[in-house]
């Protein structure tokens, strides 16, 4: 067994056991902290009112940052976010294979799936030949048709590799300046994201060589770090995603638009 | 009792401090502190980042982060160099802290920008608490603070003076003797001698709505409050709930269905939303402030306006828009009171601070010599503690520039708003800027507009 069939076959319940531990540890702290005490009368609005500001309490940030913060927008939002990882880890082809073999269900998202390269995108749009595959379902024929040519994994995975070394020499520039909100732990989370686009990339490219022990070895080294990821997350600042970020939100939504009528 | 000082450094102090912060968390203060990613989103979003890059909410917020870590987390407190933990060790680094903390007006304006609901401006306070308990607050306020508490102000002749002063004016506006602390009266108005000082007519308009509303009312004969609770100010909680605990048991005995404030900064939020976590209880009141007394007895048909022209203008205070939900209300009263009302750029819930609120329009130099003048009380400030004022006063200035370019912009004469830190601190801004505006409440603006219908 080499460190891809560990990574493939072995890891994944230990990464979720390790996942679960740390999430359960993050949640019961909430739990622990938490004390009764009288609430205020809340100031009345009506329904309409409080689902708008639901939305509103999501989007505000965003249109701030859009107003405020262009760069920022740009390149951790749109290039990091919503076109980099978001559809790269959930969508991605190959990775939807792999979820699925864990947890079948997940197959359900394979009309959505996005392919690995511009050129089995190009096809869908190009080739007057209705692609065929040996595979058990033809990713070239997804939802996305033609848009395959710019959702692909070299395009997004570039995107998402510029936007996380756009945030890296932020926090360079941050902590050369002084400023103490910069933690060790940013640099950690950062560079270990963008290691594991980096061997994503290499291995889709059969890069640095074309032999089939370095293939196995960079695409090994790309799901163990992922592993590394997810089960670290609840340890770490990408635990916003699985809950700080719903929780932040739902939870200013309840103080200021719910209890007190903003 | 804490004695004031920004010289000294007394490790063990600072330890107790920290440890008393510590012990103080609840859910949401754990998501404040543990879930920041440091993407810097709140930055520009905060009044002092225009000072300078390192006054970022989350770069404030740091310090509690770092305090926390130091006592709540077993790895930070093994590798804290690693993990960025650990409270001033020096006395320069304690002024630093005070630097940053006081540096911020917790007006929300983070909270509402955050991706995640930070509120760094609630961190910010605790990392004041901390410094409270290490000697490290305004001598001004710490002054406030005490006499607030034991109610000493009562015995202070220059307040007592002010106080019957403005009475008298109040009692003039009434047309006839004021029903002080009436029991059983259907609506109590409550006031403070920084009301009192800054805004005085405030009190005095209200004074008239209420009589030319003809409702039963009354209001207390003496004052129940510097501005309560002003322990929140230095983040001291205890001094701030023993206030709202005394002046609840004066508005239990009067037995109120409504209480009503002018002031539409800190205390009527503290009142409003606060008061039935510190009491234990859910009041047997409402609490209200004047915009929503007279707008809903617009509506009702029980007054009317004599709308006027005026070139006015709404400036909403943090308290009372972002976090008491007032956003449009005064907006609408106005223009029932003036065709010319006019809102400001950033009307709404991204409103510009003022710059000046949480205690720093309250501690800065002009503040102090009026009330060393007010007063006749004669506050020793060590030179450090002087450094300290001029700089954030300087900063003030910069931090309310924003304001005072869409006051400007609005081409307003006379600027409504509701808070007295605001009212202040608008003023002096004004002034530094050259902008000729008059600066009042807005029920200075619309006691001579109403007419009982
Ligand atoms: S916007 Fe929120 S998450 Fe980002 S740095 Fe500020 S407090 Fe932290
Ligand atoms: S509460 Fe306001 S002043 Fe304080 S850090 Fe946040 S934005 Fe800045």
């Amino acid at each position: 067994m080499d460190l891809l069939d560990f990574a493939i076959y072995v890891a994944p319940p230990y990464v979720v056991g390790i996942f679960a531990f740390g999430a359960t540890y993050r949640l019961l702290k909430y739990l622990l902290f938490w004390k009764r005490a009288p609430r205020p009368e809340r100031r009345k609005r009506g329904a309409g009112h409080l689902a708008k500001e639901l939305v509103m309490t999501f989007l505000d940030p965003i249109i701030q940052s859009i107003k405020r913060k262009p760069h920022d927008f740009i390149t951790g939002l749109v290039m990091l976010h919503i076109l980099g990882v978001i559809p790269l880890i959930f969508l991605l082809s190959q990775h939807i294979a792999f979820f699925a073999y864990w947890f079948p269900p997940y197959a359900l998202l394979e009309p959505f799936a996005i392919p690995l390269s511009a050129t089995t995108g190009a096809l869908s749009a190009v080739s007057p030949i209705k692609p065929v595959s040996e595979m058990q379902w033809g990713f070239v024929n997804t939802i996305w048709g033609p848009l395959t040519i710019i959702l692909n994994g070299d395009v997004l995975a570039i995107l998402a590799i510029l936007g996380v070394s756009y945030k890296l020499g932020d926090k360079i520039v941050r902590r050369a300046q002084g400023l103490h909100h910069v933690r060790l732990g940013d640099f950690f989370d950062l560079t270990l994201l963008l290691l594991i686009l980096v061997f994503g990339f290499l291995a889709a490219h059969h890069l640095p060589s074309g032999d089939i022990v370095t293939y196995r070895l960079m695409l090994g080294i790309h799901i163990i770090l992922a592993e590394a990821l997810v089960a670290l997350l609840p340890f770490t600042k990408f635990w916003h995603f699985v809950f700080s970020f719903w929780f932040g939100k739902l939870h200013e939504w309840y103080d200021l638009k719910y209890t007190r009528g903003v | 009792m804490v004695e004031v000082d920004w010289v000294s450094y007394d490790p063990g102090r600072v330890k107790a401090a920290a440890e008393s912060i510590a012990s103080h968390m609840d859910p949401v203060m754990v998501h404040f502190i543990e879930n920041c990613v440091s993407c810097a989103a709140c930055e520009t979003a905060c009044p002092y980042y225009a000072v300078g890059e390192e006054y970022g909410p989350v770069n404030k917020a740091e310090n509690l982060r770092k305090l926390t870590r130091s006592q709540l987390s077993i790895l930070p407190k093994i590798f804290p160099w690693l993990f960025h933990a650990g409270v001033p060790r020096s006395a320069e680094e304690l002024n630093k802290w005070a630097e940053m903390a006081y540096r911020c007006t917790n007006c929300g304006l983070c909270y509402v920008t955050c991706p995640f609901g930070i509120h760094s401006g609630e961190m910010i306070k605790l990392v004041r608490g901390f410094l409270t308990k290490t000697g490290r607050v305004p001598t001004a306020l710490k002054a406030m603070i005490d006499l607030e508490v034991s109610t000493a102000y009562n015995q202070v002749e220059g307040f007592k003076k002010l106080w019957s002063e403005v009475l008298e004016k109040a009692k003039e506006a009434a047309g006839g003797e004021l029903p002080l602390d009436k029991k059983g009266a259907k609506y109590l108005y409550i006031t403070s001698l920084a009301e009192a000082m800054i805004s005085p007519e405030a009190i005095v308009s209200a004074v008239k709505i209420l009589s030319t509303m003809g409702v039963d009312w009354t209001m207390p004969s003496d004052p129940l409050s510097i501005r309560a609770p002003v322990g929140a100010l230095a983040g001291d909680g205890e001094a701030a709930a023993e206030t709202i605990k005394r002046i609840y048991n004066y508005i239990k005995e009067i037995g109120p269905e409504y209480v009503v404030l002018s002031d539409g900064g800190y205390p009527y939020t503290s009142f409003r939303f606060d008061l039935p976590k510190i009491v234990g209880e859910k009041p047997p009141f409402k609490v209200i402030h004047f915009v929503e007394l007279v707008l809903e007895a617009a509506k009702r048909g029980e007054i009317k306006f004599k709308k006027g022209d005026e070139k006015v203008t709404w400036h909403s205070p943090c308290k009372m828009g972002r976090f008491a939900g007032l956003i449009e209300e005064p907006a609408e009263v106005l223009s029932m009171a003036s065709s010319n009302f006019r809102k400001l750029a950033s009307h709404g819930l991204f409103n510009k601070c003022c710059g000046g609120g949480n205690a720093i329009a309250c501690v800065v130099l002009p503040t102090l010599n009026f009330l060393g003048k007010l007063t006749g009380m004669n506050m020793k400030i060590s030179k450090e503690e002087m450094e300290f004022l001029k700089n954030l006063e300087h900063d003030m200035h910069i931090a309310g520039k924003a304001k005072i370019d869409e006051i400007k912009e609005s081409g307003a004469d006379v600027v409504a708003t509701a808070c007295v830190g605001c009212i202040h601190t608008i003023r002096m801004n004004a002034r530094v800027y050259g902008l000729d505006v008059a600066v009042k409440n807005i029920v200075e603006v619309l006691a001579d507009k109403i007419e009982k219908a």
